[in-house]
């Protein structure tokens, strides 16, 4: 913006009640601003962090590439006409700027949210011969909003990719129409070229939907291939949606003391999240947060731990502009001359604790009963107890 | 007796007050010749004191006199280190030149008979034309003023040609850097001789005239000033460099004679430092002192003399042009703009520093005030801060609004994390408020501007380039993260005491502020008294300990002390006398007038911060005027009798010096631990035969663990005990040894060999831990300690330290001074904080510096920067009550909530780590802080070693730090 005539660019601004704005140009033609409003206005509101704001320019303008594609934004002939296009990603702009749907923390932490089904192996095959029918390599079931499986080129596509179409898919079963047909541009991957997005709705809760060329047409798919491929499979959906929320299969035993969880793997970039419904706890215990303040905090703690501690290094992060960006405003950690592994913090509603290896990333809320020299305890057994019992799953 | 005496005196000052100064300067020759009441004062048998020149016209004064000896030679040294500097120290300007000239006449004809009294007048005169404010100015001014001046003081300016001159004659002429205190002169026993004059008296050096094969007056006039004598214990002979027979060819690049020295010698107007350049006759001689004054070269960059010019002004240019790279700024704007007489830059109000990389911040001015209007329409709250990439260097801005102005202090990213920021800011506004009352009246009259640029050039240069003005200094801490923080946090250094101590020194304390001058008090005269002493506080080497003054004044006054540095310069160099007198305003006392207990209106008075400091002394002093003391009118300056009352309760507890010392050595109260101890044998071995170079004692012992580790890998850890058994056995007997070494004070010190590692148990460590190295060392679990754990006794600490305990009291003394349990002490660093008090006790310096070793430092430093991040997090989320009032509300955002604790795991590796094979080792440690607001609020930091059991960190944050308290 201002500025920039005296080789001066201004990239964020915080004001007095913790609201900031955060500036970010793309591509030399479009400017993004976001401005939070701080919680002057009710307590419920949360603090925005920069972090969060710029991942949200980011999303925002990867959706409008993924809408209209990159020609579109860059050499704009009619800025009437774009705005009248651009109209389209509003729903999916919309969808990241309020966050409704609980437990989808891709957004902020640019992986993709998982679901880890019981009968991996099924459901990992019939996704992938469901591709490989529709002339496609690109192929993924998505199920309470999060991947359940998805083929090997799927999970290749950059991350952020992969978080935006998981969030397009999810407005777009909002619609509640069966299938559709819908053409997107891959913001890193084909930014040019338009792909044809198909997908098809099985269950309530459930889609499946693969990136595809001219053929096949969403008619042929629709009758010959979703029927073959998928209503053998009709039980073992059923059992994928009974996970639902929880995200982890039943075999996974979680301590009864982890009110919710975060867990990321590094390397793939995928990440699995849950917040517990407390059900069974004695009534004389102190009261535990609520779940949607969970999800809440467990974002915030998150947020609050890669400001400080937790590098985020994003390896498939595109342009070195983008990185020199990332690197600036992670000054702070940055700063450390020893490594910090694992952190927690005690605060009135509940404790946090976060850690961190060279493959995974865990974060957890846990009740104030927990003594906290304890706390450590928790997580790390919780993270061996997560591997071992995926281990073999592909997903974690 | 001897403080009464100097009440006495200066009784009798003050009853002369009200006839004007120069009634009591005309009989001040026979009023003092008791005054030599002050033990060892400098200002002792002068009455009137040095400082007096020093106060400038609206009273304030900040006086600052080295010490003799230690610092005459750091001084010296840091020079003839940076002799390339070619910064003319005496000041000259015509005028003082032109009195010289007159006085020298009277001199001449007057100077057997008057002798002493004469100089000292001559001195005065001198002193009193020199104004302060020409201190900065004054070599530009002569060097301008050249061609005007007459002849014999045309001697006074810079000539190149003559600098190029002593290029060429290197070899046979030697430039030597002496530090000179003429003010030392006036008060000095030693008696003018007749014909040695100033070069005698202030040099120290004896010239005979007719020694030179004199030939008559005609000859003397152009006579070569050869070195006869020198007088011992003068700074030409401690310099070590000016040798008998040598010819003083310049003083300061102004060539010297028989004829001009005195008069050259006389215009050094205050203490100072001169370059001498001399002419060697020996050539072996000049070799030699070339070798010596080069080893000193490599030792001494400057000390903490660097600090100490820029406190007296100097240097600020020099400095400043070293980080002008570095873009950093701060800019007081107009938001109200005058749109019709549109100016260039009218809206800068001020501005510091006029650099490249500033200028650039200045250009985009704009920015600044545009976010700061639409911003607070945009979000409802004003701005506080934002982050612009310049070139590559990420700068944050702060911004403080206040009325229709705006501060903006724009520093590096690097330098100062956004989180810190605000605190940083708020500080810098406090101290501003605190010494102007308020941004607009700094910032607004004009002839602040040459104050404020001195006050951020120390601002900057803290923040910037710390090292620069700390070097040499024996305390490590430069990092910036620990500046910060512990400059950040809402409180003072405090340095607990033997209560018997405390007693007394809170004793003397008392009596002082109780205003009970006797004789001297205005009580005795029937006056109202001019102020009312609201407290002080006591510094001892940049530690509080004792304070009377109310939490938010100690913090002011301590705000006031840390950016003007006092408080290191105190404890670095020993410093003479410290006088500053200033105007204040309070913060606590300025704002709420009202909001106090009902009933009770704070009384609407004058402020007044008195600073005086001798040795490693400071106190602090609030006085109060108005009120129900006398108004003040104008701007007075400092009061001799409260100087010297001050002065008098600092000798006083000069005596208490030696039991805090003593305070000081004593092995830390929660014993503390080195990081390198835990980690695994490679590096400790490289460590310990690094120290064996330096101490036989070491090389016993180094060679004791190379046979104990060199042996097969997998013996049993039963074979292991025995052996090493055996193995502190001999370094028991080897101590023992040593000790009666020291004993007979052959050389070398067991205490010295030993320095580095006088913590209590650390022998024992160092022991108990090789073996272990040996197997996989970084486990560290507290079984295995538990085996190593040895019941000797250490022979150093013992001999050294606690000579009459027993073992057994000793083994007990360990157990209750160590805050972790378990077999070992894994306690690395702490910090703590007493709120409402608002101080704070972590390790002395001393402490830290013994536990020498490479990891260790890297992990003070990393403990500093999380606990800015930890205290941040504190903050953030605190209740708004809570909070400091410099903070700004934050309010609002519910957040995570209030943090009551919080914990980083760090782990670390050796750095260079070769060894393909094997992995590095690692160790780990905590970094926890937390908050407890309840039943007074404190803040915890602390950082020690992994292996301690979670349940007794619990219990160590229980037991707090009661023990230290």
């Amino acid at each position: 913006m201002f500025g920039s005539g005296q080789g001066v660019a201004l990239s964020c601004c915080e004001t007095e009640g913790g609201g900031k704005v955060a500036w970010r140009v793309f591509q030399d033609s479009v400017m993004l601003i976001a401005v939070s409003g701080g919680g002057r206005h009710g307590a419920g509101s949360s603090k925005e962090e920069e972090v969060h704001l710029q991942r949200l320019l980011e999303n925002v303008w990867n959706c409008m590439v993924l809408v209209l594609g990159q020609d579109e934004l860059t050499n704009m002939r009619n800025v009437e006409r774009l705005k009248r296009d651009l109209r389209s990603c509003f729903s999916i702009i919309d969808q990241l700027l309020e966050d409704r749907q609980e437990g989808i923390l891709g957004n902020l932490t640019h992986c993709t949210d998982s679901l880890i089904p019981p009968n991996t192996t099924v459901i990992q095959e019939a996704v992938d011969s469901f591709a490989k029918a529709a002339d496609s390599e690109f192929g993924c079931l998505i199920v309470h909003g999060r991947i359940a499986a998805a083929t090997e080129k799927w999970w290749r596509l950059a991350p952020q990719e992969v978080v935006l179409l998981s969030a397009l898919v999810r407005t777009l079963s909002g619609s509640g129409s069966a299938s559709c047909d819908y053409p997107v541009f891959l913001p890193q991957g084909s930014p040019t070229v338009a792909h044809r997005l198909l997908r098809f709705h099985l269950l309530p809760g459930a889609d499946v939907c693969v990136l595809c060329g001219p053929t096949p047409s969403l008619h042929r798919a629709e009758t010959e291939l979703v029927g073959r491929f998928w209503s053998p499979l009709v039980e073992t959906l059923r059992d994928c949606l009974a996970v639902g929320e929880r995200c982890l299969p039943g075999s996974v035993s979680l301590r009864p003391d982890v009110l919710a969880l975060l867990l990321i793997n590094r390397e793939t970039r995928r990440s699995v999240s849950c917040v517990r419904t407390s059900t069974n706890h004695p009534p004389c215990a102190p009261l535990l947060p609520s779940k949607a303040r969970c999800w809440e905090l467990l974002k915030l703690f998150y947020i609050f731990s890669i400001k400080h501690y937790f590098m985020q290094e994003e390896t498939l992060c595109v342009t070195p502009e983008e990185r020199a960006h990332k690197t600036n405003t992670e000054d702070f950690v940055h700063g450390f001359s020893h490594q910090p592994i694992h952190c927690y913090l005690v605060t009135e509603e509940c404790k946090s604790y976060g850690l961190q290896t060279p493959q995974h990333q865990l974060f957890l809320l846990i009740p104030l009963s927990v003594p906290t020299f304890a706390l450590r305890t928790v997580a790390t057994q919780t993270l061996s107890d997560i591997v071992a019992a995926t281990g073999l799953s592909p997903l974690m | 007796m001897e403080t009464a005496n100097a009440r006495q005196c200066a009784g009798k000052t003050l009853y002369r007050r009200p006839t004007g100064k120069d009634g009591i300067k005309d009989e001040k020759g026979s009023d003092c010749e008791s005054t030599s009441s002050f033990r060892s004062s400098d200002c002792s048998d002068d009455l009137e004191p040095e400082w007096l020149d020093d106060i400038q016209k609206n009273g304030e004064l900040f006086y600052l006199e080295l010490s003799e000896g230690e610092e005459e030679v750091a001084l010296a040294q840091a020079n003839s280190a940076s002799q390339g500097v070619s910064t003319n120290h005496v000041r000259f300007s015509e005028k003082e030149a032109e009195i010289i000239t007159e006085q020298n006449k009277k001199q001449q004809s007057g100077l057997r008979t008057k002798g002493e009294t004469t100089l000292k007048r001559l001195a005065r005169i001198l002193r009193r034309k020199r104004r302060p404010s020409q201190r900065r100015g004054g070599g530009k001014d002569g060097g301008k003023d050249s061609s005007t001046l007459s002849p014999p003081a045309s001697i006074l300016k810079n000539q190149p040609g003559q600098r190029q001159g002593v290029m060429v004659q290197q070899q046979q002429l030697k430039e030597v850097c002496v530090y000179l205190n003429p003010k030392r002169l006036g008060g000095s026993s030693t008696p003018l001789s007749g014909s040695g004059g100033l070069l005698e008296a202030l040099l120290g050096v004896v010239h005979h005239p007719c020694w030179n094969r004199g030939q008559g007056n005609s000859a003397r006039q152009e006579e070569r000033l050869t070195i006869h004598g020198l007088i011992p214990n003068s700074p030409a002979i401690k310099c070590g460099q000016i040798l008998i027979g040598d010819v003083l060819v310049a003083v300061d690049d102004v060539d010297v004679t028989s004829e001009n020295i005195e008069r050259v010698l006389s215009c050094i107007p205050g203490p100072t430092q001169v370059r001498l350049t001399l002419e060697t006759v020996a050539s072996v001689d000049g070799s030699s002192a070339g070798e010596s004054s080069s080893i000193l070269k490599t030792k001494a960059c400057p000390p903490v003399s660097q600090l100490v010019r820029l406190l007296w002004g100097e240097d600020m240019a020099e400095l400043q042009m070293s980080i002008r790279h570095i873009p950093h700024i701060v800019m007081y704007l107009s938001l109200k703009l005058d749109s019709a007489t549109p100016q260039e830059e009218e809206e800068i109000l001020y501005q510091y520093p006029v650099s490249e990389a500033s200028s650039q911040l200045k250009g985009v001015r704009g920015i600044f005030l545009t976010l700061c209007d639409m911003l607070e329409n945009v979000t409802g709250g004003r701005i506080i801060s934002s982050s612009l990439l310049l070139g590559k260097h990420l700068v944050h801005v702060g911004y403080w609004k206040e009325s229709s102005n705006l501060l903006v202090i724009g520093l590096p990213a690097e330098r100062v994390p956004l989180l810190y920021l605000q605190t940083v800011l708020g500080d810098v506004v406090r101290t501003l408020k605190v010494m102007y009352g308020s941004l607009d009246s700094a910032f607004c009259k004009v002839d602040h501007a040459p104050r404020l640029d001195h006050f951020f050039c120390l601002f900057f240069q803290q923040l910037i380039q710390p090292s620069r003005l700390r070097d040499g200094s024996s305390a490590p801490a430069t990092d910036v993260s620990g500046t910060l923080f512990l400059d950040g946090l809402p409180a003072v250094r405090w340095l607990t005491l033997p209560p018997e101590i405390k007693i007394e020194v809170d004793t003397v304390l008392s009596d002082f502020e109780s205003s009970d001058f006797g004789e001297m008090s205005e009580d005795f005269f029937g006056l109202r008294r001019l102020y009312v002493v609201l407290g002080s506080c006591l510094f001892y080497k940049s530690y509080l300990i004792a304070n009377h003054l109310p939490k938010e004044d100690l913090l002011d006054v301590c705000l006031y002390c840390q950016h003007y540095c006092l408080l290191p310069l105190a404890s670095e160099q020993r410093v003479g006398q410290l006088v500053i007198w200033r105007e204040v305003f309070p913060q606590q006392r300025a704002n709420d007038s009202s909001s106090t207990a009902p009933g009770y209106s704070q009384p609407l008075g004058r402020h007044f911060l008195l600073i005086v400091g001798l040795r490693h002394f400071m106190q602090c002093v609030l006085l109060e005027a108005g009120g129900c003391a006398s108004p003040a009118l104008g701007s007075p300056g400092p009061d001799c009798v409260y100087v010297d009352q001050v002065k008098a309760t600092l000798l006083q507890l000069e005596m208490l010096e030696a039991g805090i010392e003593e305070r000081l050595n004593t092995p830390p109260a929660p014993c503390l631990s080195c990081a390198d101890w835990f980690l695994p044998a490679a590096t400790a071995r490289d460590r310990l035969d690094s120290l064996a170079s330096s101490s036989p004692i070491f090389s016993k012992l180094a060679g004791a663990v190379k046979g104990s580790s060199s042996g097969p890998r997998g013996r049993s850890r039963f074979g292991e005990k025995s052996r090493r058994s055996s193995f502190h056995r001999s370094l028991s007997d080897s101590g023992s040894e040593g000790h009666v070494d020291a004993g007979s004070g052959s050389g070398l010190s067991v205490g010295a060999g030993f320095s580095p590692h006088s913590t209590p148990d650390s022998a024992r460590k160092l022991g108990g831990r090789q073996d272990l190295f040996g197997s996989d060392g970084s486990g560290g679990s507290g079984a295995l300690f538990k085996i190593t754990r040895m019941k000797h006794p250490n022979p150093f600490h013992l001999g050294t330290l606690r000579k009459t305990l027993t073992e057994r009291e000793t083994e007990e003394m360990y157990n209750t001074m160590k805050l972790t349990s378990g077999a070992e002490n894994t306690l690395f660093h702490y910090i703590m904080m007493e709120t409402v008090q608002g101080i704070f006790i972590a390790p002395t310096h001393r402490e830290v510096a013994q536990l020498s070793g490479s990891i260790h430092p890297q992990l003070i430093r990393n403990f500093h920067h999380c606990c800015l991040s930890i205290r941040a997090a504190f903050q953030q989320n605190l209740p708004a009550r809570a909070r400091r009032p410099a903070d700004r509300p934050q309010g609002g955002g519910w957040g995570l909530g209030p943090v009551k604790e919080h914990g980083v795991l760090f782990q670390c590796k050796p750095e260079n780590w070769t060894d393909q094979k094997k992995p590095a080792p690692t160790m780990t440690y905590w970094v926890i802080g937390r908050m407890l607001l309840e039943p007074v609020p404190q803040e915890f930091y602390v950082c020690f070693h992994d292996s301690v059991a979670e349940v007794p960190v619990e219990m160590a944050f229980r037991l707090s730090f009661g023990l230290a308290l």
